[in-house]
């Protein structure tokens, strides 16, 4: 379809700045993956002398500091939130872009339905976090090959950098159902900011209680990454939880923009 | 001023959802503190023996935890990027937001220079990181004592406080000088946020890798680092210079380009 | 000393062409017309002459000033009405019109509310909601409100009803009369031949000509078809001033200049069916323009 196409293409730029971001952040931490691990096995033998209680309020695991996955899984929180970024950034251009460039008036009196031009765009979008996570995994298993200082199973390093995609996913739909509410976002950057960090805040602040039920209100929560490797598998009910926030954002989007007066130049 | 004040008014809800944010920001951060507090002295001692490159992971560094301004510290890089992204995104848009709203013409064809509408707009710009720095400083002391234990704060917070003006300043003209460099003006916010996400993951790496200490001084996080400015000597000069130089020159280059640089649609 | 003082004006976007060589003047008092095709180069001209972009190389003064040099100064007295008006989306009109006479250091509340009755404005309304031609309107308030005294117009009427393009050429031609000089941009010629005194013609960034518009209107010539019951013979029509003559079937074209009444003296000689006298578009004046010269 002509308009994917031309959605893809628009990206094409911006996607290929965020990857390379996303790849060169991922490389300089994997590097220092070594004199980390030395220094971690030095650290917890001088920790095994201190109580449990201190040990748990500086939220030291032991396992993220002498594994490979476990390392990639700490460095996994700073890149699920540069990649949200870029997620949110396309969910909310998703219709805003048209306003914003006045391009509105062309688009949609093409003969082609609101909804066929929701979902053209939606799949650029998707693709190109589709590309980006290829890549980045690519250039993550090489890293962790070269890096490892021991056997870990590729399996749960998929999933854990699959848990990328899923945020991305949820940040996507939370963008493009903003996108089509506040028809004219004059500044895409600040409100994909502003919603990012919002939610990277609720996550860090809500960790401290250990409420399970206090997960849900951060997606970046909701993939945790020692449950991963421990069972090779996702916690159920926060997929299910993340899974139907994404398919009832992206359902009610088609709803309204169908709907909706289209806002004028 | 005319133009300074109806910037003033347009920038009103932003500056209040930053200052709230900002607010729940210090909120939550301390609410983690007692944690720490409660395992005292012991605390002290493991981060003493923790080795470097982990407690650069963790942003821990050289601060006492269990002293409610070593924490504080810690806490104080989340305010800085708050703060530094509020000014980066004020100073690349406040001017060029009016040829990205192609409202320039109504504006530069009134009987001001193009000086004056500059200076209007940055100190709107400058007005509003000081209700931000001014609402971080009244929200950190009064949250601070409630967890102080009789610990006098106030002074560290206030030498905090100006070392997070200066770097507030700094990236703001680095906006602004974009914003007026770059012919696409709208392109600038992007670049302006990119610049100080780079500069922001330069400091954490130096922190990690003993060999970048030399790029130090390529970064502003770096210059006044709260273990310095609360307890070392304050306010080193070599920085402070480099700032005052650096926040000059880049005023001075959003001057003379916006005088010279055509207006187009 | 004329209000307006163009010379030798060049402007270049890369290797696009803008303008070259652009010199004219605007007396005081007069209403100037600037017409030429699109991208022929008024908006560059106008662009500079209010230093919202800088010529490569010449110079224009305005009151005697130089334009880039005294901007703020000689702004005092300009008003301004561009071809697209964009504003401030969250501003009401009162608000809009406000803010912009708080530019100019003088009382001008009592202008402000005589043009927006004229206009007919609802000042209470946000600028956002306003469709394009409303909009419009209040770029006219906006413009005339600190009663300038040279107005310079890009393309202004595209947007408006007719009613409120008559009420538009009234108050310009009142604020005429009371002094004001008048520089205004258009590729319609027959707003320009209403209005003007005297016209430049720019093409492909450089002036083909200045004249008064009597001259101008002299000039031109209008196409006519005429449809008779039967096949007309040829020579028929074939009077001075004619040309490009054609007859197919039974409707004979022609151009003509010249006095209209000859062309009527024939037409009333024969009985026609339907007849189509058409006001030719500014490119063929053009074209016309360059054989007169050659």
């Amino acid at each position: 379809m002509n308009i994917f196409l031309h959605e893809l293409k628009a990206y094409r730029k911006s996607t290929m700045i965020w990857t390379f971001s996303l790849v060169i952040m991922m490389v300089l931490f994997m590097s220092l993956y070594s004199s980390i691990h030395a220094d971690a096995e030095a650290f917890l033998k001088v920790l095994k002398n201190y109580p449990e209680a201190i040990r748990n309020a500086l939220g030291f695991n032991e396992k993220n500091f002498l594994t490979v996955v476990g390392f990639y899984s700490f460095l996994l929180s700073f890149v699920t939130l540069c990649a949200s970024l870029q997620a949110m950034y396309l969910g909310t251009s998703i219709v805003s872009k048209e306003v914003r460039e006045k391009t509105a008036d062309f688009l949609l009196t093409k003969p082609v339905t609101r909804s066929q031009i929701l979902t053209a765009k939606l799949m650029g979008a998707v693709v190109s976090l589709v590309i980006t996570n290829m890549i980045y995994f690519a250039a993550a298993s090489f890293m962790a090959f070269q890096f490892k200082t021991d056997d870990f199973s590729m399996k749960i390093f998929f999933l854990l950098s699959l848990t990328v995609f899923f945020v991305q996913l949820i940040f996507l739909a939370l963008g493009m159902i903003i996108s089509v509410i506040f028809q004219t976002i004059k500044s895409v950057l600040t409100v994909s900011l502003a919603v990012v960090f919002a939610f990277y805040f609720v996550g860090m602040f809500f960790d401290t209680s250990g409420e399970k039920v206090k997960r849900y209100f951060s997606p970046f929560k909701y993939f945790d990454t020692a449950y991963i490797i421990k069972h090779s598998s996702y916690e159920s009910s926060f997929l299910i939880a993340g899974a139907a926030i994404t398919i009832l954002a992206i359902a009610a989007s088609y709803f309204i923009y169908a709907k909706r007066d289209i806002h004028a130049v | 001023m005319n133009i300074y004040f109806k910037e003033l008014k347009s920038n009103r809800k932003s500056i209040i959802i930053w200052s709230i944010c900002v607010f729940l920001m210090v909120a939550s951060g301390m609410a983690k503190f007692d944690a720490y507090s409660k395992s005292g002295q012991n605390m002290t001692e493991l981060l003493k023996d923790m080795p470097k490159s982990l407690r650069a992971v963790f942003g821990f560094n050289e601060l006492d935890l269990s002293k409610v301004s070593g924490y504080f510290g810690v806490l104080f890089i989340y305010l800085l990027l708050m703060a530094t992204i509020h000014a980066t995104m004020l100073g690349a848009t406040v001017i060029a937001k009016e040829e990205r709203d192609k409202t320039y013409e109504f504006l530069f064809t009134k009987p001001v220079s193009r000086s004056i509408i500059v200076t209007a707009k940055l100190l709107a710009a400058i007005t509003n990181i000081i209700i931000f720095n001014l609402v971080t400083m009244a929200s950190s002391m009064m949250l601070l004592a409630k967890y102080s234990h009789g610990e006098a704060v106030n002074d560290e917070i206030a030498r905090l406080m100006a070392a997070m003006f200066i770097l507030q300043l700094l990236f703001m003209v680095i906006g602004s000088a974009l914003a007026a460099v770059k012919k696409k003006s709208k392109k600038a916010a992007s670049l302006a946020t990119g610049i100080l996400v780079f500069t922001y993951f330069l400091s954490v790496a130096i922190d990690l890798n003993d060999r970048l200490t030399g790029l130090k001084y390529f970064t502003p996080f770096k210059y006044f680092e709260a273990k310095n400015v609360m307890y070392g000597g304050g306010f080193a000069a070599v920085y402070v210079v480099i700032s005052v130089v650096l926040i000059a020159a880049l005023t001075t280059v959003t001057y003379v380009f916006y005088k010279n640089r055509d207006l187009n649609v | 000393m004329d209000v307006i003082e163009i010379k030798n004006l060049t402007k270049t976007y890369g290797k696009a062409r803008g303008i070259s060589n652009i010199s004219f003047n605007v007396e005081e008092g007069e209403i100037f017309g600037f017409i030429g095709p699109n991208g022929a180069g008024k908006s560059t001209t106008i662009r500079i002459l209010l230093s919202l972009i800088y010529p490569d190389s010449g110079s224009a003064a305005i009151f005697g000033k130089d334009c880039i040099q005294f901007a703020p100064e000689i702004k005092k007295n300009i008003g301004y009405l561009p071809s697209e008006v964009f504003y401030y989306d969250n501003m009401k009109v009162k608000e809009l019109l406000n803010y912009s006479a708080s530019f100019y250091k003088k009382d001008c509340s009592k202008r402000m509310k005589e043009l927006t009755d004229i206009m007919d404005l609802d000042l209470n309304k946000k600028i956002d909601d306003l469709s394009l031609g409303n909009k419009k309107k209040v770029g006219i308030v906006q413009g005339l409100l600190h009663e300038p005294k040279l107005i310079i117009l890009d393309e202004p009427t595209s947007g408006l009803d007719p009613l409120m393009q008559q009420n538009f050429f009234e108050l310009l031609k009142e604020e005429n009369k009371k002094g004001a000089t008048i520089l205004f941009s258009s590729h319609i010629l027959s707003e320009v031949q209403r209005l003007c005194n005297r016209v430049a013609i720019i093409k492909e960034g450089k002036i083909v000509t200045v004249e008064k518009i009597s001259n101008l209107t002299e000039n031109t010539y209008k196409k006519f078809k005429v449809e008779t019951k039967a096949p007309l013979d040829a020579t028929y029509f074939q009077i001075s001033g004619v040309h490009n003559l054609e007859v197919k079937g039974n409707v004979t074209s022609f151009i003509f200049k010249g006095n209209i009444n000859e062309v009527m003296k024939k037409i009333a000689g024969v009985e026609i069916m339907n007849l189509w006298i058409e006001e030719p578009d500014l490119e063929e004046i053009f074209m016309h323009y360059y054989e007169k010269e050659a």
